[in-house]
């Protein structure tokens, strides 16, 4: 499609946008139900008229891990996508990378409200998926984007003082960390981490494997927290690679 | 009146057809009670008998009329191939243009995890049974392009792998005759990536 020329003040109006396509799928004859992660807009759910008619270019350029160009009109649940381009080369994803780009865009299907804008956790995605795309360290990709999404939604992690006495966390010490309050000392809680996990977080920075594997299991207890139990389906893609 | 309700009828079940409107449904089926109503009976008894006929095939699961298909009854074809596509068309397609001669699998959908398909839902226990019992030498990945079609393609080399057995991925490019000029940014860079020794 062409991209339609701008009505000033028109606040229904949003043109070129920088955006991720996180789902599409199929929408009555010829047309595309999206969802895109877009920098100055949140989370938003647009159609795509005619998508699949003919423009192949058009419907071809609207997949997931491709840096987009976007503009679309209408207010209300469901706007209308006027214009999409490819604003750079896309990621490719392969394997256990792209399991995980799945990942992250499940994340934020589930996670992040719509209409709330968001552009730090918008940078933090896009560099996630180029450190995926690169193959280099999948799990502090993976981490540092968990983080950015539960700050971006208001449920940002306490990592460097205890909860009730605001002491600091001590690295050798060990901690169990309450959801709605934060890390307090550690009697015999199966799931404590020790502080140097805490601080790795903080930093997401993961020298050592036992700071990734209880970095890894914290932030498992609580994204399940905030999903109210419903299981990722992401996740079942990686049982046969790990 | 009953007369309209069974034309509306008819109409809306029309339109479960891919790339049939409202418009086109009622075309039909004024064709159909108007013009040309022993094609209609044909039609409609020819769908009973599919639907009463036609299933799945035990092995591969594509679509046939006895409990295995031509394929996988066929004492012909080569055991040790084994080619997983996303649905019946694409058994199809492969069979008229190419020269294989192995087996397929048909995966009826793809993973998916955001619209809730995964390995589960796909029946991907089924095909690992198979890959564990039945000399399947080599597993040809015919997923289709698209990111999901590449996840299933990746998954499922992970899954052979752990049986020990080869997989190959079909090569995916230009389009033959195909000038590059033309060719999708994708599809070009995906082409150029998979060069081979010349
Ligand atoms: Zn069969």
């Amino acid at each position: 499609m062409p991209p339609e020329a701008p009505r000033r003040g028109d606040p229904s109006r949003v043109l070129l946008d920088h955006a991720y396509l996180l789902h599409r799928r199929d929408y009555r004859e010829t047309s595309l139900l999206l969802e895109l992660f877009t920098l100055r807009h949140g989370r938003i759910g647009v159609i795509a008229k005619g998508a699949r008619r003919g423009r192949q270019g058009f419907a071809a350029v609207l997949q997931p891990f491709v840096p987009l160009l976007v503009s679309w009109s209408g207010r209300g649940e469901l706007a209308n996508l006027n214009h999409a381009e490819a604003a750079g080369i896309g990621v490719r994803l392969q394997h256990t990378a792209l399991f995980c780009g799945f990942y992250l865009n499940e994340l934020l299907m589930r996670l992040l409200p719509p209409h709330d804008p968001c552009p730090e956790l918008f940078g933090t995605y896009r560099g996630g998926l180029e450190t995926l795309a690169a193959g280099e360290d999948l799990e502090t990709a993976l981490r540092s984007f968990e983080l950015s999404l539960l700050e971006a939604i208001g449920y940002g992690l306490q990592l460097r003082v205890e909860a009730e006495s605001g002491e600091a966390i001590r690295p050798e010490r060990l901690y169990s960390y309450r959801i709605d309050a934060g890390p307090v000392p550690a009697g015999d809680e199966a799931d404590a981490v020790h502080g140097m996990t805490l601080l790795a977080l903080h930093d997401r920075r993961f020298d050592t494997s036992q700071t990734r594997t209880e970095a890894k299991r914290l932030m498992r207890r609580i994204i399940a927290h905030h999903l109210n139990g419903r299981a990722l389906k992401s996740r079942e893609l990686f049982r046969s690679s790990s | 009146m009953r007369q309209a309700g069974a034309i509306a009828e008819l109409i809306e079940a029309l339109r479960c057809l891919p790339g049939v409107g409202p418009k086109t449904a009622q075309r039909m089926t004024l064709h159909l009670l108007q013009r040309d109503r022993d094609a209609a009976g044909r039609l409609s008894e020819a769908l009973r008998q599919a639907l009463e006929k036609v299933g799945l095939c035990a092995q591969c699961r594509t679509l046939t009329e006895h409990s295995l298909c031509e394929y996988c009854a066929s004492p012909g074809r080569d055991r040790s191939l084994l080619c997983i596509v996303e649905s019946p068309a694409e058994v199809l397609a492969i069979s008229r243009s190419t020269g294989y001669k192995g087996l397929f699998f048909v995966l009826n959908g793809r993973l998916s995890p955001l619209d809730g398909i995964g390995p589960e839902e796909l029946g991907l226990d089924v095909l690992e049974q198979r890959l564990k019992d039945d000399g399947v030498a080599e597993l040809i990945l015919a997923t289709n392009t698209t990111v999901e079609g590449e996840a299933t393609a990746h998954y499922l080399s992970d899954m052979a792998r752990r049986h020990g057995i080869r997989t190959t991925r079909i090569a995916h490019g230009i389009p033959f005759g195909g000038e590059l000029e033309y060719v999708d940014g994708a599809t070009l860079s995906h082409a150029f990536d998979g060069r081979k020794d010349f």
